[in-house]
């Protein structure tokens, strides 16, 4: 039998030898055909590996399970809606159909979704940012900055509608009446929520007068929370120029944004009170200091009267201060010297009027001498008037310099009506005359307010 | 000693500088009676500062704007709602 020389293939024996070539890119369509219609779209689960994302946006990695690998890739349209980012080594379920790419020979999956395996898509994109922002040091205790004690205005960044803004505001309302509050509305959750939550911390922020900001809003579902585990408002609150105070939720609800923030509420009401406690205490301070300047001036007064008590109680003028021992002293003096010239007169007058007499008894009738007998004797009780006079008013000055040492306590003095006399620039009491000059200044201080005078005479 | 006050918080750091200079009380009673009028003028500055204000609730705009928040926002002065 001769027949045509037998091709390298070979045909099975007995077929009709007639044989269908294909060229490569039909049985690749067919692979492709066969592929797509029986396997359409399916779910498979496995490691990813070699991911890889292209500038385009487009995500290239593979699948793989213990022993087998399976090309895949996730088109930019796709992976936009992912929460997470596909990092080598998690374990997914991937949804997507297989296809061929022509151009290497390779069927691989496209996939639609991508979702982690055992814990939910959230809970890796919140673990991934966490990591994230760990490494860029944003929660660093040491990032965080003090609340002011006295915030001239507070921030608020959150919904006009939500529950958040009435607790807050009430918590104002009750604890700080005159509170200053500038609030930025935004979206709180879903689409271009974090944007408009970050923008609002940043235009608070630079607000001339607001030093503090609340970010937050009430409870709900993790998704309802998510914008707060976002990295906009992340950057935004550690960027933020003022500090911020994050309060999202209730007491078990921890975002990303309490972490990065200065402080972490655990509710909108709290927030609040953090907010206030700092002028609750500068009050209680403010009130203790002014009840210690009080305090400090009664002790003073105190022991200035005990002061002047005590020298009341000693002895004889020995134990007076010198000053006043000397001006004793002077007066005791000046009464001898009086004495003394009075004396002294009386004698040279009468002298003067026996003289006078004699001649008068030789010339005159005894009516004149009469008449000078009685002007002499009331210049004698004169005199001696003068004398004692004089020596009253020595004395009175004593007791005077005695009550000034008891009016040295400050506020007894002023409060009965006496004033204490400064010069100029209230440096020293003025407590002499010569001290100033006329036409100078001088202050006084009044038991309520002070006067400043001019010196218009002196005696 | 000047009687400009910067701001509450160096105003309570000086009246608290004040008070314990006072307690220890070795001064003369001219230097007492000058703290002591200091230390007023600062108390009643601070509680001025910590009282005396209006309270004030503004909506920020996008541009920058402030405006008064509606009345339906503010609760009353008790917190009770509106």
């Amino acid at each position: 039998m001769s027949g045509p020389p037998s091709l390298p293939f070979g045909t099975p024996a007995g077929r009709t030898p007639t044989r269908e070539v294909v060229t490569v890119s039909e049985l690749t369509n067919r692979i492709r055909g066969v592929l797509e219609s029986t396997q359409g779209e399916v779910w498979v689960e496995g490691e990813i590996a070699n991911s890889r994302l292209w500038k385009t946006g487009h995500l290239y990695f593979t699948l793989r399970d213990e022993h087998t690998q399976l090309k895949a890739v996730m088109f930019r349209s796709a992976v936009r809606y992912l929460r997470f980012t596909p990092e080598d080594g998690l374990r997914v379920v991937a949804r997507g159909r297989v296809t061929v790419y022509a151009p290497k020979g390779e069927y691989q999956i496209v996939c639609e979704h991508l979702q982690p395996q055992g814990v939910g898509a959230l809970q890796v994109a919140f673990d991934q940012l966490k990591r994230t922002l760990e490494a860029d040091g944003l929660f660093e205790a040491t990032r965080k900055r003090r609340l002011p004690l006295l915030p001239r205005q507070i921030g608020v960044v959150t919904s006009l509608n939500g529950a958040a803004l009435q607790d807050i505001l009430k918590v104002l309302a009750r604890r700080h009446p005159t509170a200053h509050v500038v609030i930025c509305p935004v979206r709180v959750q879903g689409e271009g929520a974090a944007v408009q939550i970050a923008r609002g911390i940043d235009q608070l922020s630079r607000q001339e007068g607001v030093d503090v900001i609340i970010v937050g809003r009430g409870g709900g579902s993790l998704e309802d929370l998510w914008a707060f585990n976002e990295e906009p408002v992340a950057r935004a609150i550690a960027t933020a120029t003022v500090p911020v105070i994050s309060a999202v939720g209730h007491e078990i609800d921890m975002t990303i944004s309490d972490l990065v923030a200065d402080s972490r509420a655990a509710t909108p009401s709290a927030a609040a009170e953090i907010v206030v406690a700092g002028r609750d205490e500068l009050l209680g301070r403010v009130a203790q200091l002014s009840d210690r300047l009080r305090a400090t001036l009664r002790d003073t007064t105190r022991r200035l009267v005990t002061r002047v008590l005590e020298l009341d109680h000693r002895p004889g003028v020995a134990g007076w201060p010198a000053r006043l021992a000397i001006r004793g002293r002077h007066a005791a003096e000046l009464t001898h010297a009086l004495t003394r010239a009075t004396r002294a007169t009386l004698a040279t007058r009468a002298r003067r009027l026996r003289g006078a007499q004699l001649r008068l008894e030789a010339h005159e009738p005894g009516r004149r001498i009469e008449a000078s007998r009685t002007r002499l004797v009331v210049a004698g009780e004169r005199l001696g008037a003068a004398i004692v006079h004089r020596r009253q008013r020595l004395e009175g000055r004593l007791g005077d310099l005695t009550g000034r040492l008891e009016a040295l306590s400050p506020l007894g003095v002023l409060a009965r009506g006496y004033a204490v006399c400064w010069n100029a620039n209230r440096t020293a009491i003025v407590r002499d005359a010569s001290a100033v000059s006329v036409g100078d200044d001088v202050a006084i201080t009044l038991r309520q307010g002070q006067l400043t005078c001019t010196v218009t005479g002196k005696e | 000693m000047e009687n400009h006050i910067k701001d509450f918080e160096s105003a309570i750091g000086e009246l608290e500088t004040i008070v314990k200079t006072l307690e220890a009380g070795d001064l003369s009673l001219e230097q007492s009676l000058q703290l002591f009028e200091r230390g007023v003028q600062l108390s009643r500055f601070c509680h001025t500062r910590l009282e005396d204000a209006e309270r004030r609730i503004e909506i920020l705009s996008q541009n920058g704007e402030r405006t008064a928040a509606p009345e339906t926002l503010i609760p009353s002065e008790d917190g009770s709602e509106v």
